[in-house]
């Protein structure tokens, strides 16, 4: 066979375009915090104009974050490292081109509507449908051009990094597409298709997997090729890769649910999510162990270079963020912590010492090597890293205390524990307020570390010659690479390894979903099955370790098997949650459907993101039902789409706020909260008070909702128009009242807003009550 | 000082490293800690004997169980307000002197400012007559100081003072109306 | 604890793996070897200190409270005579902060010296636990020996003296914990009575001491290597400025026998190796283990000294000293931390000085914001004033608006609060309808009997806009 050498020249101008993006975008993602940080402290920062509002910003903030930061520094991380370790130029030019400028496309697309008011509603998931489309597109170009350079490997062997790329591409294609399925009612709006719990299941489906599959996972994999690079060490376990890749794929998705513990979420779902996430602690630290023991070797090198400080804190903020996840999530420790700063502290612990640490280590060793230009400045990246750090203290002990102090004061009881001790919410928002403040100045620092980054960014690349990679390999023709140790996708399939695993997994559904007898048999079956596989293991460890490297030179079996992993847990959580009658599974209670105008104003407390500061799911603990009354039921949001039960309380929950205060308190408190309740921090909200209320497309947005299922009968553009005024007539003459005094126009926003508030919390009762699927 | 030492030899039969190299990255495949491996076992039997604990043998739902703990509550608001609580039992209240007492320290504070000191009214309504908006069985008082009436300005009282004391406050306005016939 | 008995020698500390973990994922347990000198002996003395004063907090009484009493029970925190609420709570951020950045500023200086001198795990572990082993089972090759000895009753007897003894410390250092959280009286108390009588306290102090003798019997350098973070972000907080352990390779290299003239100081009798806590060889650097102990430092002195050769081949100094360079003390990271600090004491010291033997705060009514009646208008408010100290307390509230007229009404007089209560009261404000200027803000100042403080909260007055108010002049 007569092999050749050929010289390979890297794509890496894709990489330079990524990683310039990722700069830009980190810092307007970061401003943007500290924008919306200081709004919760100074509500005059909110400047009274709509698209400035916290409602609106927040997800502005959130989406550049994940989706603009993090985002383009994985692509220049992924597209840098996988034309390396599998030793091939990128498969198209034009498909990376169009992977940039479309990506870049749709960040700029979502900083103009996101302020717009223009949102779906749900968190991290707000871009309308167009750009939902389009991101989607964008990602299926992203995979065909990673799939199509592995296909054209010259390397036989897939090394971890590969693996959870691959892991990443498939599993967010998946999480994105199903939780971003709607019904448009217009161009710039839709209708998720799941309503109520339904929606929240796979909302925090896809929420917390967005923190595992495109916040973690492809970072793991950008932390296997650039630490080893950067440490110039070997990888300190290769068994710890194969262990902590496939429990972290198969479990991360089943923890979803601990996002709604102690809601109205079925309890089955609860325990997974909460038994799931303590399982989730040994496979994290297991990457956070072979990033540290990699670096161990590497140890009396990080005094001096920064690259390898940043690597080293990353890792080490990875593990306490993956040590504090487990913690929130057992049950007790949730009712403290959820709905406070805690999660908001547990949260950056994660983006500002994970991600943002790892790209900036990242963004130091690839500079010299995309510009052919020493680092312009090591002391001031050794500056920003101290001033990082700083920054990172600051900000999560602020939040740290901040969440414990508020969830205490908030669960706190007195008189035998039959009152609460502290009735008003704003006594426990105003205790917190110099924590919020605090918070500021650690993300300042945090964001002035960024631009000391983007300036040694700036100096190092003017004027430098760009220069692309290359290597040599040598290839044998006619063969491709690796051809006669592949395997087939049904000899992948049908393997111990993959057997036992789909056997076991099987039998725990009998056991989990099954009668009384089927449950014992299923119970049976997987420990058997995990007493099998434990015994085959032990007797051939060899066969399964070379069906492994058979496993790591066939690409497309490989992926599949991952999918499998990845796509079980979501799987066995939704369906049965899907497929049940929603209007027969609702516990005692049915939710009434909206009238038109109670329609229109729940989708302006969408567009205002009210959902951001507000729940409207009173948890089944005594200081929630104390504080806010009954707790809420499966079935009192069946028609809700988007689910609005919301994941933070900046104010207090609103899902029994209809009927407790008199309608002159919310036009009021709409005007200028502050008059209401002293020291609020919710910004005014003016132009409800002017702005008249679009009709145009309620009857399209009435017809969009019976075909999901909600039970209007079909009402013309008329019988909308005069419903609504009947309504909103109702209610202005309610404000007009002598005694209140307050005259506005039937056909202004505000009307149709008050009317929602006033409906949170009505329902009917039922008799019928299933309880499990 | 901090020059790598030269590497020392392996154990015998012992592979250092990984066959392949992938852009110069190689692998050990070294062995976790085995107390790693069973904090991981440990997590998956956990898991089961929680599910088994919670899914076969249930001590109850959560909302079961927030129902029973709010029954106790409940039952701690109705034994600490002394007796079931109805109009007899207020208006028998009302003639005891220690609980007349608590009310009246309670009404000074709370409730003087808007009704007076004598109960002769003034922000909120004249107390010490017999003219009822809200009714004027002792039952009726007590759910309008629980609930309130907000249009009007009367807050409501059960949240922040809670079940002992409001029926303490209601004993003691009671306590200035002549008690019914069969009241001793 | 499982002796970890095994027919393998120490492994040689190298750079590629763990001492502690051996090839086949078992635990190789260490046994350093004794080692004296200055540098033990000031461990020694400020480790006893530190235990002396984790001991005595609980004691001693500053402003009739212990100096450190955490009252979760009545949700009070007396710290060295201040006494905070739970409304204080916030302050918690000082302290973790100011922990954070000493932490940082410290260790700028001297490195991991909190490892190695201050944590409790080193102190506990080095100071309490490991000395009792030394009574109990002998030196370092007694308790090897012991390891591999078959058990006999004489391995059983020390063994088990050993366990029963380090039970009992985790036992004592559980309930020294617990005297943070419950006073000294009530926990004698609550020992005297039955478990069933406190039981959330015994299975706290059960677990407690089960894990407090977990870690210090058994899982002991684990933690430091594998679980906490603080090593690992003390390492990534060196630099070539600042003091850590280390080895003068220039005058040590190349290691070996007494003799040869060319051959370094070093004579590669590995006394450094067998003290160490952590299992590492300091002459390959500064490695992610090492915890600053210094027992290399004493044991290669001692060995020096014998030779007649100069101390220091092993010890602190930082990376610049280490080659030849001056340490450079004065560093703009270090003024920046120091700055930091500066800043972040003197603010928690207001803040602190702002913490006032009371609280006070002013929430609006629910219901509606304002009532319009015939001449005035009329807003309701709720004052909450807690009184942190022991002794009741009255308070005078008294009204300011800035020229608009306005009343309190039914408010006469004081407040008065019992010792450690809080007391919730309606406060209600009138203006009169006429010139009614529309909403302004008027300040409730509280001020204690004895005119030595008062607390001043502002709220607005709400009211309809100005031309509905102005219908009916008084």
């Amino acid at each position: 066979m007569p092999a050749r050498t050929v010289t390979i020249y890297y794509n890496d101008k894709i990489v330079r375009q990524f990683l310039l993006a990722c700069v830009i975008w980190g810092a307007v993602g970061m401003l943007v915090g500290i924008l919306v940080a200081t709004q919760l402290n100074f509500w005059r920062v909110n400047f009274d104009l709509p698209w400035l509002t916290f409602g609106r910003l927040r997800p502005l903030h959130t989406n550049a974050v994940i989706f603009a930061f993090v985002g383009n520094m994985m692509f220049a991380g992924v597209y840098y490292s996988t034309q390396r370790l599998v030793k091939a130029r990128l498969a198209s030019d034009f498909l990376s081109q169009l992977h940039f400028w479309g990506w870049q496309l749709i960040i700029v697309a979502a900083a103009v509507t996101l302020p717009l008011g223009f949102t779906r509603g749900k968190e991290y998931a707000e871009l309308i449908w167009p750009i939902n489309i389009a991101v989607a597109g964008i990602w299926v170009v992203f995979g065909i051009n990673f799939f199509w350079t592995l296909a054209r490997r010259h390397e036989r062997s897939i090394y971890v990094a590969i693996w959870f790329y691959i892991g990443t591409i498939i599993t967010v294609a998946m999480l994105y597409i199903v939780n971003h399925l709607s019904i448009p009612t217009s161009l710039t709006h839709s209708y998720p298709i799941f309503a109520g719990v339904q929606d929240g299941l796979v909302q925090w489906w896809y929420g917390h997997n967005a923190v595992a599959f495109f916040l973690t996972t492809p970072i793991l994999g950008i932390m296997y090729y650039f630490v080893p690079k950067a440490a110039e060490r070997p990888v300190y376990s290769y068994r710890l890769s194969v262990i902590h890749f496939w429990s972290l794929v198969f479990v991360y998705i089943w923890a979803g649910p601990h996002h709604l513990l102690n809601t109205a979420l079925p309890g089955w779902l609860q325990t997974l999510g909460m038994t799931f996430s303590l399982m989730l602690w040994a496979p994290s630290w297991g990457g956070m162990l072979n990033g540290l023991l990699t670096l161990r070797g590497a140890w009396h090198k990080l005094r001096t270079d920064p690259v390898l400080k940043f690597f080293a804190a990353a890792v080490t903020f990875y593990g306490m963020a993956t040590f504090e996840g487990p913690l929130l999530s057992i049950k007790s420790v949730n009712a403290l912590g959820h709905y406070t700063d805690w999660i908001i502290g547990h949260v950056h612990a994660g983006a500002l010492g994970w991600n943002g640490f790892m790209a900036a280590g990242m963004i130091y060793w690839l500079l010299p090597r995309l510009w052919n230009k020493p680092l312009h400045s090591v002391s001031l990246a050794n500056t920003h890293f101290w001033v990082g750090t700083v920054g990172i203290l600051l900000y999560v002990a602020a939040m740290w205390t901040s969440g414990i102090t508020q969830g205490l004061m908030l669960n706190s009881t007195t008189e035998g524990g039959t009152l609460l001790t502290y009735p008003n919410f704003l006594e426990t928002l105003n205790t917190i307020r110099p924590m919020m403040l605090f918070r500021v100045v650690g993300g300042g620092l945090y964001f002035m570390g960024w631009l000391m980054l983007a300036y040694n960014v700036y100096r190092t690349v003017k004027g430098a010659q760009v220069v692309d990679g290359t290597a040599q390999v040598f290839v044998e023709d006619g063969l491709p690479a690796g051809e006669s140790a592949r395997i087939g996708l049904l000899a992948a399939l049908f393997s111990p390894p993959v057997m036992f695993s789909v056997l076991g997994t099987l039998f725990a559904c009998i056991w989990m979903f099954g009668g009384s007898t089927l449950q014992l048999l299923g119970l049976f079956g997987t420990v058997i099955c995990v007493i099998l596989a434990w015994m085959h293991f032990d007797s051939k460890r060899r066969n399964w370790g070379d069906w492994y490297d058979r496993l790591l030179v066939s690409a497309l079996p490989f992926t599949i098997l991952t999918f499998l992993a990845a796509a079980v847990g979501g799987m066995i959580q939704i369906i049965p949650t899907v497929l049940v009658n929603r209007a027969e599974n609702v516990e005692d209670r049915r939710q009434i459907p909206y009238t038109p105008l109670e329609l229109a104003g729940r989708d302006l407390y969408v567009r205002e993101g009210c959902y951001n500061c507000h729940s409207q799911m009173i948890r089944t603990l005594v200081p929630d039902v104390l504080r806010y009354g009954d707790y809420s039921r499966l079935g009192e949001s069946i028609y809700d789409h988007p689910y609005q039960w919301g994941s933070r309380r900046i104010g207090p929950d609103l899902a029994r706020v209809g009927s407790k205060y008199p309608n002159s308190w919310h036009y009021r408190h709409m005007e200028n909260p502050r008059a209401i309740s002293a020291g609020s921090n919710m910004p005014n909200y003016p132009w409800l008070l002017t702005n008249p209320l679009d009709l145009s497309t309620l009857a399209k947005k009435l017809s969009v909702q019976r075909t999901l299922g909600v039970p209007y009968a079909p009402m013309t553009d008329t019988e909308v128009a005069s419903a609504v005024g009947t309504q909103a007539a109702g209610i202005v003459a309610d404000l007009a009242q002598p005694g209140t005094d307050i005259k506005v126009q039937p056909d202004r926003e505000i009307i149709a807003l008050i009317a929602y508030l006033q409906k949170l919390g009505k329902y009917e009762r039922v008799q019928r009550a299933v309880a499990k699927p | 000082m901090s020059e790598p030492a030269p590497k020392l030899p392996q154990e015998p039969g012992e592979d250092p490293v990984r066959p392949h190299v992938f852009d110069g990255i190689q692998e050990y495949d070294k062995r976790l800690p085995n107390w790693w491996l069973l904090t991981f076992y440990g997590a998956i039997v956990f898991a089961v004997i929680y599910w088994l604990a919670d899914q076969h043998f249930p001590s109850g739902t959560s909302a079961s169980r927030l129902g029973e703990e709010l029954a106790r509550i409940d039952a701690a608001k109705l034994s600490s307000s002394s007796a079931q609580l109805d109009d007899n039992a207020l208006w028998k209240m009302s003639r005891n002197p220690v609980i007349v007492k608590t009310g009246e320290d309670i009404f000074m504070t709370t409730c003087a400012s808007c009704h007076g000191k004598n109960m002769e009214g003034g922000i909120g309504v004249k107390l010490s007559d017999d003219q009822w908006i809200h009714g004027g069985r002792p039952m009726d008082l007590i759910g309008v100081v629980n609930t309130g009436v907000l249009a009007k300005g009367m807050p409501t009282w059960g949240p922040v003072l809670g079940a002992k004391k409001i029926s303490a406050v209601v004993s003691y306005v009671l306590s200035k109306h002549p008690a019914p016939a069969g009241v001793e | 604890m499982p002796a970890t008995a095994s027919s393998a020698k120490a492994p040689r500390p190298d750079r590629d793996s763990v001492t502690t973990i051996r090839a086949d994922g078992s635990r190789f347990f260490l046994h350093p070897a004794d080692s004296r000198g200055r540098w033990i002996s000031l461990r020694r003395t400020s480790a006893w200190v530190l235990i002396g004063i984790y001991l005595l907090l609980p004691w001693i009484p500053v402003n009739g409270h212990p100096a450190v009493f955490l009252d979760v029970a009545q949700r009070r925190f007396h710290l060295f005579g201040a006494t905070l609420a739970f409304q204080d709570t916030w302050l918690l951020f000082f302290l973790i902060t100011g922990l954070g950045f000493s932490l940082y500023f410290v260790t700028a200086l001297l490195g991991r010296v909190w490892c190695g001198w201050a944590c409790p795990q080193t102190v506990f572990l080095e100071h309490v636990y490991r000395r009792i082993e030394r009574v109990i089972e002998g030196d370092a090759v007694a308790r090897r020996r012991l390891d591999q000895a078959p058990w006999t009753s004489g391995k059983i007897f020390k063994r088990g003296a050993k366990q029963v003894a380090f039970v009992v410390a985790s036992a004592l250092v559980a309930h020294l914990f617990l005297s943070y959280f419950v006073s000294l009286p009530q926990l004698w108390t609550m020992m005297h009575e039955a478990p069933r009588e406190h039981w959330s306290a015994f299975v706290f102090t059960g677990i407690f001491t089960a894990a407090l003798y977990f870690n210090f019997a058994w899982f002991r350098e684990q933690l430091c290597l594998i679980i906490c973070p603080y090593g690992r972000l003390q390492s990534v907080l060196v630099d070539d400025h600042t003091l850590a352990i280390g080895y003068d390779t220039t005058r040590g290299e190349p290691r070996g026998k007494v003799g040869p003239p060319d051959a370094g100081a070093c004579i590669d009798c590995n006394r450094c190796v067998q003290v160490c806590p952590t299992g590492i060889d300091i002459r390959q650097g500064l490695q992610i283990e090492c915890i600053a102990c210094a027992a290399c430092v004493d044991a290669c002195d001692e060995v020096m000294t014998k030779l007649e050769r100069p101390k220091g081949l092993v010890r602190y100094d930082s990376q610049a000293g280490f080659t030849g360079g001056r340490t450079r003390w004065f560093r703009p990271r270090i003024v920046i931390y120091g700055i930091l600090l500066a800043v972040g004491a003197s603010v928690a010291t207001w803040a602190v000085s702002g913490v006032r033997p009371a609280n006070f705060g002013i929430t609006r009514m629910l219901g509606a914001p304002y009532f319009i009646e015939t001449t005035s208008i009329r807003n309701q408010y709720l004052v909450r004033v807690v009184n942190k100290r022991d002794v009741a307390a009255r308070f005078l509230l008294t009204l300011e608006s800035d020229g608009v007229p306005a009343t309190m009404i039914g408010m006469e007089g004081t407040v008065e609060v019992g010792p450690l209560a809080e007391v919730v009261r309606p406060l209600i404000v009138e203006t009169p309808r006429a010139g009614f200027p529309g909403m302004f803000p008027i300040r409730i100042k509280a001020t204690d009997e004895a005119g030595t403080f008062s607390i001043v909260r502002e709220i607005e007055f709400v009211g309809p806009d100005r031309a509905v108010a102005g219908g009916v002049a008084p």
